[in-house]
């Protein structure tokens, strides 16, 4: 464990595997515990900040339990850290409890699978600037792609508890209902209610589905289903309603339109590949405009974001 | 650690506490990895690139990993030489480490112009002139693989020192290093630094495009340490050893026994680089490393472990 040599809290720590659920058929939940001088850190970790995770020393699943998609890419070693953004953070006593939402897309990912209660991880955080509330807003409206969901999870948990005067709304889409990055959905009583997703409705938050092909609630795109919500919903409320958006970078650049047209704040969390995670490779470069010119720089995602507010970002195409 | 063992160096004429520095490109412009370590207890230090103008770099993706090792394509991103000059200086001055700038360009003046300016500046111990980026369509390599352009940048940013050091980083995509490493010692080189990384392409199969943006990268990472240490070993055997020129190695170097490595293989100093992004505190555990090999083994001065490969 690194000693901490300046002001900021990030810093190299050794979590300890909690446990690890499959919950979906590509979905799975890690939960992590960190003690000392990394409770403290990981206490102070704020919903779309995130944290690189050293991978390389995870087992490989038997060869029967690899997806023959990934089956050539499994063979490759691990070198780089990857980035996870924590789907809840809890503190309990003197340890800090985070949990990791994560889909098997990778050799990387194929081997967190394998990670067992008792196993021990590096983990560098918390990285980069998460979502923040700006004054005045009353309604908060949560847009979930794919896997841009844990973010916001913890995002609905967090505004719920500090900002118990803001409305949250939660809108998570998938290309279909399996997926969805969530446990499975509540019954039909909790829906008509406006809850269906457990782990929105555990903080009080209602939230809708969007699925392209229509397996699970709203037929299309969750970026239509807001815009459906927002052209239905009370125009005087704009000043006071803020959206949070994380997902595919096609999704972020719709939801910066909608958000634009409609005159409401917007904060997107992006992703770039990235080596370190800290500023000093300069991989995950993300265009944006120059206020008051028509000149772009290039900005880090991982130190001057992931999260951007949507109106200076050019989304890549 | 043992007291009286001495893992001090002279590199160029500067002493060194220890031959461990942080590569450029991978460390930052000054204190950005002490967040992670103590950075005083570095040797050296080498700052990302600087140029004349401001650059923003290609278009992502920039990087992309691959068996035991990652492609960059960065494109020599940078603040540029007005703003290093004011916002990055003044924290280098407070650096304990020997501290070198790295220096590109896409002609002679533009390194000369950097190198002129900074020249006189008490926070730096010298220069790093960097003829061998792979990802940029003019300067970087275009100088690396000609004997005779290597020679004419050294010698014009030789001239524009003054009394700071000048170290020259060569690209291992030539056909002879030593011809390249000769010639810039003839011209006047303090130092030389190597390898950079090896230009390499990784093809996306679904969709037949090269991953990068850029379409190359440069290959660095434990994958490129063999070559790495033969091509040390070699420019220390034919050009290194009897000039008496130091050379700083690096290349794919994550552990304290890959820098002995390259130590005996006839580098007087080690950079650490794609290290750093997976463990920003191993050049601090590298140093402690280096200090237990020598305690191991006996070695009370490491300036012995220098190219003491036995054939």
């Amino acid at each position: 464990m690194s000693q901490k040599h300046s002001s900021s809290n990030k810093g190299v720590f050794d979590a300890v595997v909690s446990w690890n659920r499959r919950i979906g058929p590509e979905f799975y939940r890690l939960a992590l515990e960190f003690s000392g001088a990394g409770a403290e850190a990981i206490a102070a970790f704020r919903p779309g900040q995130f944290v690189q995770i050293d991978l390389s020393t995870a087992a490989l699943p038997p060869a029967e339990a690899i997806p023959q998609h990934l089956a050539d890419g499994a063979r490759r070693e691990i070198l780089l850290r990857r980035p996870f953004s924590f789907a809840d953070v809890d503190v309990r006593g003197d340890k800090t409890h985070a949990e990791v939402l994560y889909c098997v897309v990778g050799p990387a990912t194929l081997r967190m699978t394998t990670l067992s209660p008792g196993d021990a991880i590096s983990v560098i955080g918390p990285l980069g600037n998460g979502f923040s509330v700006p004054a005045g807003k009353k309604v908060a409206l949560l847009a979930a792609g794919g896997m841009g969901a844990p973010p916001l999870q913890y995002l609905a948990k967090v505004l719920t508890a500090e900002h118990p005067d803001v409305d949250v709304l939660a809108f998570a889409g998938a290309k279909t209902a399996e997926n969805l990055p969530f446990e499975r959905p509540l019954d039909a009583i909790s829906q008509q209610l406006g809850f269906s997703l457990p782990e929105f409705a555990r903080h009080g938050v209602k939230s809708q589905v969007a699925t392209d092909d229509g397996s699970a609630g709203f037929h299309g795109l969750v970026t239509d289903c807001l815009a459906g919500w927002l052209g239905v919903g009370p125009g005087s409320a704009r000043d006071s309603t803020v959206i949070y958006a994380c997902g595919p970078e096609a999704m972020l650049a719709r939801i910066a339109q909608i958000a634009k047209q409609s005159r409401i704040a917007c904060q997107v969390s992006l992703e770039r590949r990235m080596a370190c995670g800290f500023g000093v490779c300069q991989s995950c470069a993300v265009e944006c405009k120059v206020p008051d010119t028509n000149e772009t720089a290039q900005k880090l995602c991982c130190q001057d974001g992931p999260v951007f507010d949507s109106r200076e970002v050019l989304f890549k195409r | 650690m043992t007291q009286d063992l001495d893992i001090s160096v002279d590199f160029a004429g500067i002493r060194l506490a220890n031959p461990v520095f942080t590569a450029s490109g991978t460390c930052g412009y000054a204190d950005e990895l002490a967040d992670f370590m103590d950075t005083s207890q570095l040797g050296g230090f080498i700052t990302k690139s600087v140029t004349v103008q401001p650059r923003k770099g290609h278009a992502t993706p920039r990087i992309v990993e691959t068996n035991a090792g990652m492609l960059n394509a960065i494109g020599l991103a940078n603040v540029g030489l007005d703003k290093f000059i004011e916002e990055k200086l003044p924290v280098l001055e407070n650096m304990t480490p020997a501290v070198l700038v790295n220096v590109a360009g896409e002609t002679i003046d533009e390194y000369v112009t950097v190198v002129e300016r900074l020249a006189g500046e008490k926070a730096i111990a010298g220069f790093e002139i960097n003829v061998s980026c792979p990802n940029v369509a003019k300067g970087g390599i275009t100088f690396g693989k000609d004997p005779k352009l290597v020679a004419e940048v050294t010698s014009a940013a030789k001239r524009a020192s003054g009394q700071k050091i000048l170290m020259v980083k060569l690209s291992p995509c030539v056909t002879d290093i030593s011809e390249i490493a000769h010639a810039a010692v003839e011209a006047g080189a303090d130092a030389l630094s190597l390898v950079n990384t090896f230009t390499a392409m990784v093809i996306d199969i679904e969709t037949c495009k090269p991953v990068l943006a850029n379409k190359t990268g440069g290959l660095s990472g434990p994958a490129i340490k063999p070559m790495a240490v033969y091509l040390i070993n070699k420019v220390y055997d034919d050009v290194a050893k009897s000039r008496g020129v130091p050379i700083l190695g690096m290349g794919g170097i994550r552990t304290a026994s890959d820098a002995v490595e390259f130590i005996i293989a006839g580098a007087s100093a080690v950079a650490i680089g794609t290290a750093n992004f997976i463990e920003p505190d191993c050049a601090a555990k590298i140093i402690q490393g280096i200090h237990k090999y020598c305690a191991r083994y006996d070695i009370p001065n490491i300036r012995e472990l220098i190219g003491s490969l036995e054939v």
